[in-house]
């Protein structure tokens, strides 16, 4: 059916340019090229079928259940007992329906069946025939002077925004999500206890009867978030120390020392350390790194975590380097040539240029590239649940395991979790303390960039 | 400046040649530039006079695949020969450039920067003025005096223009390399930087690489014609432009061509 519509598409397409070929050998000019009047009844094709078909997947499932569901009122049936019914009867149709069969479900099915079919090939003929009519309307329309360029575009612009509406809705759909269950888990419990407490033991909310279930005090001392807050911004700290040097040397050897052979080479090798999984860096952290740092400690007379936050910041400062690298080796790059060119012609040295001239002039873009760093940092999450351990510590000592936000989400929602329960939205209302946190670092950072942006101009 | 009736020589080119990469810029000047006076080079887009001006404080250097071959003698110092220190050489030969590119700083730090970089004020006092005198000379004093640690980006493109002008006067050069600093100002701008060109000459050595006939002929006491990386033509501004003894000369200055 959809195959015999996109064929009707391309063949009305082909009518329409060649009538249109057919107005110009009449000698007639045209209002636009051929093929816009191809598209044109493309779309008069498409439009019609579109719209159909969406009618009819809103409307036929429950036309056909009010059908099916008429036989059986004037009986007494609950609201629920019917539902029951309709979804017998269609698992029933389908023969997945493994419960006891009574006649009257039997009928229903075959109703069901027989409605079904009478449905997808009215379906079928009402598409066909009003697709053929429109388009025919249409055909018959368009002559050499009728406008076919201006509904063409308006389309395709009405697809573009329909395209970007989608992203968008999304967006505010996620939020909703969140905030809906993070409201929920506030009124369950306070918001002090959650941005204040020092405890965070979700385990301890598992552990408990129904009849407990709604008692407050179960729960204190349970959510308290500062530990996770603390481990996330602790690692995405210690990442930072890693990446914030070595990106920036790197980005600026890039932008002013490399030769441009070296630099076509060495950019897009750097920028291959982005392209690498997060869980792969995430077993290299906790399988290499970690061990490493474990014995290098032990030799030492330390005690190290396997687990530790400097295994796990070190290398997600490593995935950050290829961002900051390649973000301020295009802010460095961008600082017009002229700037350089007055330096040096003051004496000044390459080093001396760099620092009073180039770095300077570059900084707010280097910033907000740094600052997308930390977003990336504090949002990162495979590294952390593999590398930094999952017991939420509230420690500043690298070398012992922390956990962040997004590790606990994943402790939190892996398995089978029960809607409602306080443990599971504790992990929406971590999620919509992480979106807050890395929007407004996303929001400062576009704002620093953009103000450098005018700069130059 | 003249002792005993006889021009100094500041600047002595002897068989400069430049490449590009594969492709030679300029073939064999030789071109002697007198003491404070004013020397502008003219000539038609691409003939090398702005390459000839950059080959005399080594900013040719900057580009990787520039050559420079050939002697170019400032106070008896070849400035090609290994030894010279680019540095040194630039302290002591500004240069203005076509766009003003002031540093996105502060007026006063970008008068200041020269002098930091070659260590000349010891205090506070001896930079402050430092950076008077500049802007006096530059004539800009009186515009800017009160808003001295606003950014420098913030002016008009010929205070700006004079702006670069003090920051290269700050370092006290012995001459100035100006690349079409008119270009991009407004004729008033432009009026002003001709002017201050006069005024500077007292001090330093002037070389200027214009594009307006009018303006070499107001502001230069010498001039040298380029045409497809050739000195076709150099000597007195007045004989160049009354009775300039080659064809293609004449053809230029007369707007036949270029």
């Amino acid at each position: 059916m959809f195959t015999f519509i996109v064929l009707l598409g391309f063949t009305s397409y082909y009518f329409g340019r060649r009538k249109a070929y057919t107005i110009q050998s009449t000698n007639k000019r045209l209002t636009a090229l051929p093929q816009f009047y191809g598209y044109y009844l493309a779309i008069w094709c498409a439009i019609p079928a579109f719209i159909i078909f969406s009618l009819w997947a809103i409307f036929e499932p429950t036309i056909v259940k009010l059908l099916i569901l008429s036989d059986y009122s004037n009986q007494g049936y609950l609201d629920d007992e019917l539902n029951l019914i309709y979804e017998k009867t269609k698992a029933l149709s389908r023969g997945q329906f493994t419960g006891e069969i009574t006649p009257f479900i039997e009928a229903s099915a075959e109703k069901y069946l027989s409605l079904r079919s009478i449905a997808q090939s009215s379906k079928a003929v009402i598409v066909l025939s009003i697709i053929i009519a429109s388009v025919a309307y249409a055909y018959k329309k368009i002559s050499s002077n009728s406008r076919t360029r201006e509904p063409v575009e308006k389309f395709l612009k009405a697809v573009l925004f329909t395209a970007s509406l989608a992203a968008i809705l999304t967006t505010v759909g996620i939020v909703f999500s969140l905030i809906f269950q993070t409201i929920d888990f506030f009124k369950v419990i306070p918001l002090f206890d959650f941005v204040f407490g020092t405890h965070w033991y979700p385990a301890k909310a598992f552990v408990r009867d129904s009849s407990e279930a709604l008692d407050p005090t179960m729960y204190s001392d349970t959510f308290g978030a500062v530990p996770i807050f603390a481990g996330t911004f602790f690692i995405a700290f210690i990442a930072m120390c890693v990446a914030i040097p070595i990106g920036l040397m790197s980005g600026i050897y890039l932008a002013e020392y490399a030769s441009v052979k070296v630099r076509q080479y060495a950019k897009p090798l750097i920028e291959i350390l982005a392209g690498i999984p997060t869980v792969v860096y995430g077993f290299f952290a906790a399988l290499t790194v970690g061990p490493f740092l474990k014995e290098i400690g032990n030799s030492m007379g330390l005690d190290v975590s396997a687990e530790s936050a400097l295994a796990a910041g070190g290398v997600m400062g490593i995935m950050i380097i290829p961002f900051i690298s390649s973000l301020s080796d295009d802010v460095i790059t961008s600082v017009p040539q002229s700037l350089r060119d007055g330096s040096y012609a003051m004496g000044a040295t390459k080093s001396e240029t760099i620092k009073k001239v180039i770095f300077p002039a570059a900084l707010p873009g280097i910033v907000g590239s740094i600052l997308l760093g930390v977003s990336r940092a504090i949002g990162e999450t495979m590294i952390v649940v593999m590398a930094s351990g999952l017991a939420a510590n509230l420690t500043l000592n690298p070398l012992e395991s922390t956990s962040t936000i997004t590790a606990q989400i994943v402790v939190i929602l892996i398995g089978d979790q029960a809607f409602g329960d306080p443990k599971t939205q504790a992990a929406f209302a971590l999620g919509m303390s992480l979106f807050l946190v890395t929007l407004c670092l996303n929001i400062v950072a576009l704002r620093v960039v953009k103000k450098y942006r005018e700069k130059y101009e | 400046m003249k002792k005993n009736g006889v021009k100094m020589i500041k600047i002595n080119s002897k068989n400069v040649d430049v490449f590009y990469g594969k492709k030679q810029a300029l073939f064999n000047i030789n071109l002697d530039i007198e003491e404070n006076q004013v020397t502008a080079l003219i000539g038609p887009s691409g003939c090398g006079k702005s390459t000839f001006l950059r080959c005399l404080n080594r900013m040719n250097d900057v580009i990787d695949i520039c050559r420079v071959k050939g002697q170019i003698i400032i106070n008896d110092f070849d400035i090609n020969d290994k030894s010279c220190d680019v540095v040194r050489l630039r302290e002591k030969i500004g240069m203005v450039f076509q766009k003003p590119n002031p540093f996105p700083k502060t007026i006063y730090e970008n008068i200041s920067y020269g002098p930091t970089i070659h260590g000349m004020a010891q205090s506070k006092n001896e930079m402050d003025e430092i950076v008077e005198t500049s802007l006096k000379k530059a004539a800009l004093w009186e515009e800017v005096k009160d808003r001295l640690h606003e950014p420098g980006t913030g002016l008009s493109g010929g205070q700006q223009q004079r702006l670069c002008i003090a920051r290269a006067i700050s370092v006290k050069p012995e001459v100035i390399l100006m690349d079409e600093p008119c270009s991009a100002l407004d004729p008033i701008a432009t009026a002003q930087i001709e002017e201050l060109i006069d005024e500077l000459k007292k001090d330093h050595t002037i070389i200027i690489v214009t594009h307006s006939m009018a303006q070499a002929a107001r502001v230069s006491q010498n001039t040298g014609f380029f045409h497809l990386g050739e000195l076709i033509e150099h000597g007195s501004t007045d004989k160049i432009f009354k009775n300039p003894e080659n064809k293609k000369t004449q053809d230029y200055i007369t707007g036949r061509f270029g």
